[in-house]
């Protein structure tokens, strides 16, 4: 026999559908059966149909959906099945770490954007674990996430990377390439792979950020922390806060990240230096947290989230990443609030100015003759 | 037999670099070399096999020539065919050797 919770016994069936719309797990469950239940009573074949759509409605709204496969070194994806959503933990840290990693991630995007996966449909979070033997790296495929185990099979002596999953701004990181592909689904070269790649760290040091609840001047700003060993001159893969500054090693050389345009390399290895560039509009968006304070997934995050998945097409440049930050920012604080003047702060600081707002007078004419532009444009 | 191999981006944006002339290896190590080519059916792969780069997946060139034939390809974490996997995986641990200081 059904048995129903006090509160939602007499609630009108409308408030019971909010509940499904927008409570918790908990209170969607409930309130679901008590409609199921309440709609059974009366008979009502039409209302039945639309509780299908409402339940289908709820699975696709806020509940996780993981699963970790392993490949067992091998490269064939995804691999062997070995925990699924809400199964216990193995005693595989890498297992562990992509299922509560990618969990993590699932709630910053759902709880500070209202963002329901990585297509904002509900789809399943699949990672692959100990991808090949050897492996040092971590990629999305287009469908999920594959994590490599670094130099596992090295003498300890000569081992740089630990394994991939270690770190969780890294699984933060290759999620959000899913995010990207589903919306602005930006180009992976040149200033547009670039851009792909910031938002990737962006997202991927907020992942961390929020799940350690620390503030912008609290955070360390690293990316890949805890991925190199101890073999390894370096704190990270890449710093958002000093692009550059994150490695120098004998056999891993030295960061090539810039932080300023002045400093922009051109390449075409690495996707004409996607992984490189990405150093700019990295530290445009720290900046830009650091100048507005608090929790960096709260103003900064939205702007640059909403920028992500409203404003950035496939070959956007780092003009329109600064313009159209800029225009998101006027959007949910207002002109000419301090969140957008913390925005152009930010750009400005990587050597970028807000369209309509270039050097002028003395300064314009000095850079005029001398040939300097200080727009982004390549 | 020349084998060029680079491997370019994955998520640090890196590059590995491996020239290996097999007549200077040891008879098994260039055996081992030979069959993974020929398990792979090498001069008969495509030349492009990654058109469209993923997210810091690796990108592999492969050239390979004899006294007759030379054959290059380009192929990535997720456009190489699993016949080409092992010979792949051979050469990036071939290259990760060459990093020791």
């Amino acid at each position: 026999m059904h048995t129903c919770h006090s509160i939602f016994c007499i609630t009108p069936p409308h408030m019971l559908q909010e509940i499904v719309r927008n409570g918790s797990a908990t209170q969607r469950d409930i309130a679901l059966r008590t409609l199921i239940t309440s709609e059974q009573f009366r008979g009502q074949r039409r209302a039945m149909k639309t509780m299908a759509a409402f339940m289908s409605a709820a699975a696709e709204t806020g509940n996780k959906r993981r699963a970790v496969y392993d490949a067992k070194l091998g490269s064939e994806l995804p691999g062997t099945l070995v925990r699924s959503e809400g199964d216990h933990a193995s005693s595989d840290p890498a297992i562990n770490e992509a299922y509560d990693g990618s969990g993590i991630t699932y709630d910053l995007f759902f709880d500070i954007f209202g963002r329901n996966s990585i297509d904002n449909k509900g789809l399943k979070l699949d990672s692959t674990v100990h991808f090949q033997k050897g492996y040092d790296n971590a990629f999305w495929d287009g469908k999920q996430m594959v994590y490599g185990d670094g130099d596992e099979d090295l003498p300890a002596a000569e081992r740089l990377f630990n394994r991939f999953t270690i770190s969780l701004d890294i699984i933060g990181h290759e999620l959000t390439h899913g995010v990207t592909q589903y919306e602005a689904n930006l180009a992976y070269w040149d200033q547009a792979g670039a851009l792909n790649e910031s938002l990737s760290d962006v997202f991927g040091s907020l992942v961390k950020q929020y799940q350690r609840k620390q503030t912008a001047s609290q955070a360390d700003w690293i990316i890949g922390e805890g991925l190199f060993t101890s073999n390894v001159k370096g704190v990270g893969i890449r710093s958002m806060k000093a692009p550059g500054t994150a490695y120098d090693d004998p056999i891993l050389g030295k960061d090539p990240q810039p932080g300023h345009m002045k400093d922009y390399v051109r390449t075409v290895e690495d996707n004409g230096g996607v992984h490189i560039n990405s150093g700019i509009p990295n530290r445009a968006f720290y900046i830009t947290a650091i100048e507005l304070g608090g929790n960096a997934w709260e103003k900064a995050g939205r702007i640059w989230y909403k920028t992500l998945t409203e404003k950035l097409q496939e070959r956007s440049t780092f003009q329109q990443g600064c313009d159209l930050t800029y225009e998101a920012a006027g959007e949910l604080f207002g002109a000419n609030s301090l969140e957008q003047q913390a925005v152009k702060k930010g750009w400005a600081e990587v050597g970028i100015s807000v369209a309509g707002d270039a050097p002028s007078g003395c300064l314009s004419t000095v850079l005029s003759v001398f040939g300097i532009s200080l727009r982004a444009e390549k | 037999m020349k084998i060029l191999f680079e491997r370019t981006g994955g998520i640090m944006g890196s590059k590995s670099v491996l020239n290996i002339k097999l007549e200077d290896l040891p008879s098994n190590e260039a055996d081992t070399l030979r069959k993974l080519l020929s398990d792979a059916d090498f001069f008969s792969l495509s030349e492009d096999l990654a058109v469209h780069p993923s997210p810091d997946a690796f990108h592999y060139t492969i050239t390979v020539a004899t006294d007759t034939i030379q054959h290059t390809i380009h192929t990535s974490d997720t456009t190489a065919a699993q016949e080409l996997r092992p010979l792949l995986q051979e050469l990036s641990q071939r290259a990760r050797t060459l990093r020791r200081p």
